[in-house]
Order: structure tokens, then C-alpha cells, then sequence
């Protein structure tokens, strides 16, 4: 930044500032710009006598809606706006970024230190900071017959587990030696990370060809794939999905991965359109499974339904939905759970 | 001395340097991106791990990201940084400075 030029917090929230942030943003071509309150954690803009010239957010670790005056381009002020929100991320003790972006865009990133992850055709996603895929990946517990052995993975939420899950497990180990289960690790959920991640292990710990791990911030995450937590329109979820099955890919070769299994999808759109996208991707490399959902008598299994009773405090309904550890954890923390949903915590979602 | 945290300082201005240093269980890394890695790649690298060394510091990640910082601005950032991963800020270690 020169001397005329000065860096401030933008308050979405003001309408002076919207309009300015709005224009600048539409102006660049970013598409679909959400209306106030815009779901952002914070944001940033450098300003010339008085002009918004250059600005950037972000969402928990995300860089979003980065966008500089094409007057002003060239580098400086697109450097300026992401040291700026990366010295903001580092006061609040995140050092790990992603930036989910156009392919034209993905140099100036890597430009600033940022590695690709994963691209298609309509979008990139970047990261940078003091973790990494390969850490990740290198942190997957492993088998003695890896390179050898049949393995396939599931990615589960599971909010909280039920025998629905189990049952979609115990059809994966029929089918390969080995099954990885990734616990989502986004922690915006009723039931929180460690919870379902312990109700998880809990629930598969009788089964030996079995490991559970955390699926960290590379498998449905707010960085891969924010509109799982988040409504959005369908576009944006087929290009987020993209991108996550692409990722999964990579992650999936190092790992030795063969088959992928999912539950189908009755339910949520989302996801639904996440299972298609898998489809789409992983093939010929990963094979996609779809196993139907489980019935307890003539009902569908779902942690919807499991949640709903909690809701409605009427959880003896959904015994015969899960395993004996989640109903035991339920019965326990009743209460709790309850005053999350009053909180706002949703129970529709996912 | 022992890293407490990652830390970073600096920032991607040109003619600036941004360092971040985390702790990691195995030996020094230092991974750098800079236009001049050419010209100056080792020269960087050597100026860093002799800073390092003054500080005792092992086992540590350096991801910098330069934009042509001169020697004497890599040697200021590298110190912030160390000094604000160790928790070090309003304690100075004076010889090293010297």
C-alpha cells in the first residue's frame, strides 16, 4: 500500500459499506453475492480517497470474495489484501489457510505461497500454512499389507451414529479386507466432533478390519466443501462436490484406496447431489458404491429422525434406530443436547 | 530455546519476506518461494539456518514466502518471528541481537 491508500475492517453489516463492497465485488465478476448478513467472519478493504480498491474475507479458515480494482492490478494491493487477512487469521491463532477460487486466479495464490489441492475445470482449491495434505496423509494410520490388501473408505458425518452407519460398514468389510471410516471434522454440528467421533469408534469397536480416523480439513470441510454446512444454490454445490470427490482422489492414491461406499441418499438434496459427484469423479480409478439405507421395521434409519427425537424429547422412538453406546450417550445428555437445538442449533441440516 | 507455537511475521509487500515457524518432529526444514531463489536461494537458506543456530533452534518448519527482501530485512523478520513463536516478544535474547 502507498500512502494514500489505507486498510480497514469492513462492517458488512453497514449498508454504506455493503454497497461499496458489493460494487467492487460485482464489478470483478464475482457471481452470486449473498445479501446481508453476508457469512462472512470478517473483512477487510484497502481504500484510496475514500474508494474501495481492493478487499477480502474470510470464514473460520477460508479465504472468500477476494477481489482488487482492475485499475489497480498488477500484484501489490492483491498481495496487500491477503497479508493483511493472513496477519488478521494468525491473531486468532489459525495458521493453516484454504482458498477456494477461479482457475485463473490459482498463480497469484501460488505466487504468495499457497499449493494447489485439487482443480476442475470451473474452480481451484489452495492451501497454505503450517499444516499440509501430506501431513495428513502421512499421519493415516497404516497396514502392514497396504499396498496389497482391498481397501475401501466411508465418509460419515454420522450426527450422531446409527445402525444405519454400522450397517453401511458392515457391508463395505464384507466387500474388502479393510475399511477406512473418516469422521467429518468440521465441528458445526448437534452432536460435536469428539462426540460422534467416540460414538463412531464405539459403535465399529467389535469389528477388527475396522479404523476410524478424522477426516481433518480434507473431506467435507468448510474449506472442500462449505455448502454441506451452509445453504447454497445447486451450481455452487456441484462445484464444490467437484472438487472435494477430486481431493478424495488424491488422497485416496496414497492411501491405496480402491472402493469408495456410500449411503443413499433419499433425503437431503445435498448430498444427494455430493454422491453424484462422486460418481462422476472417482471412476475408473475408485469404484463408488451405493448400499440402500437400512429399514428398522418399516421405518428408514436416519440421524435426522434421531435428532428429531431429541428435539421432541421423545427418544425412546428411535431405540431401535442405533447401537446401544449412542442411546446410552443420548439418554445421558438429554438435556444438553436440548438446549444446543435451543440455541439454534439446526436439526434439519446436516 | 523451544518453539511454543507457530508464529509468523512479515508480510507478502514487495521487498518484504513472510516467514512462518512451527514446530516439527523431525530435522530442520526451510521452504522457500522467492523469485530470486535463483540468484539467492542458498544465500537465503544459509543466513537462515545461521539464525536458527544463534537460537539453538531444532526441529523447526520455515515456510517463507519472498518478495525480494534484502539480508538485514530476512535477518529482522526471522528474529520476530522466532522470538514471538517462543513466546519471547517483551524478553529479548540480547546476544543474539548483538
Amino acid at each position: 500500500m502507498n500512502y494514500s491508500q489505507q486498510l480497514k475492517q469492513l462492517n458488512l453489516k453497514e449498508l454504506h459499506y455493503y454497497k461499496q463492497w458489493a460494487a467492487l465485488l460485482t464489478q470483478e465478476g464475482i457471481e452470486g453475492l449473498p445479501q446481508v448478513p453476508v457469512d462472512v467472519d470478517g473483512c477487510l478493504g484497502i481504500f484510496e480517497d475514500q474508494q474501495l480498491i481492493a478487499t477480502g474475507a474470510y470464514q473460520k479458515n477460508v479465504l472468500k470474495y477476494i477481489a482488487v480494482d482492475a485499475n489497480y492490478q498488477g500484484g501489490k494491493l492483491f498481495n496487500d489484501i491477503i497479508s493483511a487477512l493472513i496477519n488478521t487469521l494468525t491473531q486468532q491463532g489459525v495458521f493453516h489457510f484454504f482458498v477456494f477460487t477461479k482457475p485463473i486466479y490459482r498463480q497469484s495464490f501460488e505466487f504468495v505461497g499457497f499449493k494447489l489441492l485439487a482443480q476442475t475445470s470451473l474452480a481451484v482449491l489452495l492451501e497454505a500454512g503450517d499444516a499440509s495434505l501430506q501431513q495428513f496423509i502421512a499421519q493415516v494410520p497404516r497396514l502392514e499389507n497396504q499396498s496389497t490388501a482391498t481397501i475401501s473408505a466411508i465418509v460419515m458425518n454420522a450426527n450422531p451414529f446409527t445402525l444405519g452407519h454400522r450397517y453401511l460398514v458392515t457391508q463395505a468389510t464384507q466387500k474388502s479386507d479393510f475399511v477406512y471410516v473418516f469422521v467429518v471434522s468440521q465441528d458445526v454440528s448437534l452432536f460435536t466432533t469428539e462426540e460422534r467421533f467416540k460414538l463412531v469408534q464405539q459403535g465399529l469397536s467389535d469389528l477388527p478390519n475396522v479404523i476410524v480416523v478424522q477426516s481433518g480439513d480434507y473431506m467435507v470441510s468448510y474449506a472442500t466443501f462449505p455448502s454441506y454446512f451452509l445453504p447454497e444454490s445447486q451450481d455452487i454445490i456441484e462445484y464444490q462436490t467437484a472438487l472435494d470427490a477430486q481431493l478424495f482422489k488424491k488422497i485416496a492414491a496414497q492411501l491405496n484406496i480402491q472402493q469408495r461406499f456410500l449411503g443413499e441418499e433419499p433425503f437431503s438434496k445435498t448430498t444427494a447431489l455430493y454422491n453424484q459427484a462422486l460418481k462422476a469423479t472417482l471412476p475408473p480409478e475408485i469404484t463408488v458404491e451405493v448400499i440402500p439405507r437400512l429399514k428398522a421395521a418399516t421405518q428408514t434409519i436416519s440421524a435426522t429422525q434421531v435428532r428429531k427425537a431429541i428435539q421432541n424429547g421423545t427418544i425412546e422412538t428411535i431405540h431401535t434406530f442405533v447401537p446401544e453406546t449412542t442411546y446410552q450417550f443420548i439418554k445421558q445428555n438429554q438435556a444438553i443436547l436440548q438446549a444446543r437445538i435451543q440455541k439454534g442449533m439446526q436439526v434439519d441440516g446436516n | 530455546m523451544e518453539i511454543k507455537h507457530t508464529a509468523i511475521a512479515g508480510t507478502l509487500e514487495s521487498s518484504d519476506i513472510q516467514i512462518m515457524l512451527s514446530k516439527i518432529e523431525g530435522p530442520t526444514e526451510i521452504e522457500l518461494e522467492s523469485a530470486v531463489e535463483k540468484q539467492f536461494g542458498t544465500q537465503i537458506r544459509t543466513l537462515m539456518q545461521t539464525i536458527l543456530d544463534q537460537y539453538g533452534l531444532t526441529n523447526v518448519k520455515i515456510k517463507a514466502v519472498d518478495k525480494g527482501a534484502l539480508d538485514c530485512t530476512i535477518k529482522a523478520r526471522l528474529i520476530t518471528v522466532i522470538q514471538r513463536a517462543t513466546d519471547k516478544q517483551n524478553d529479548p535474547d540480547w546476544e543474539v541481537l548483538g
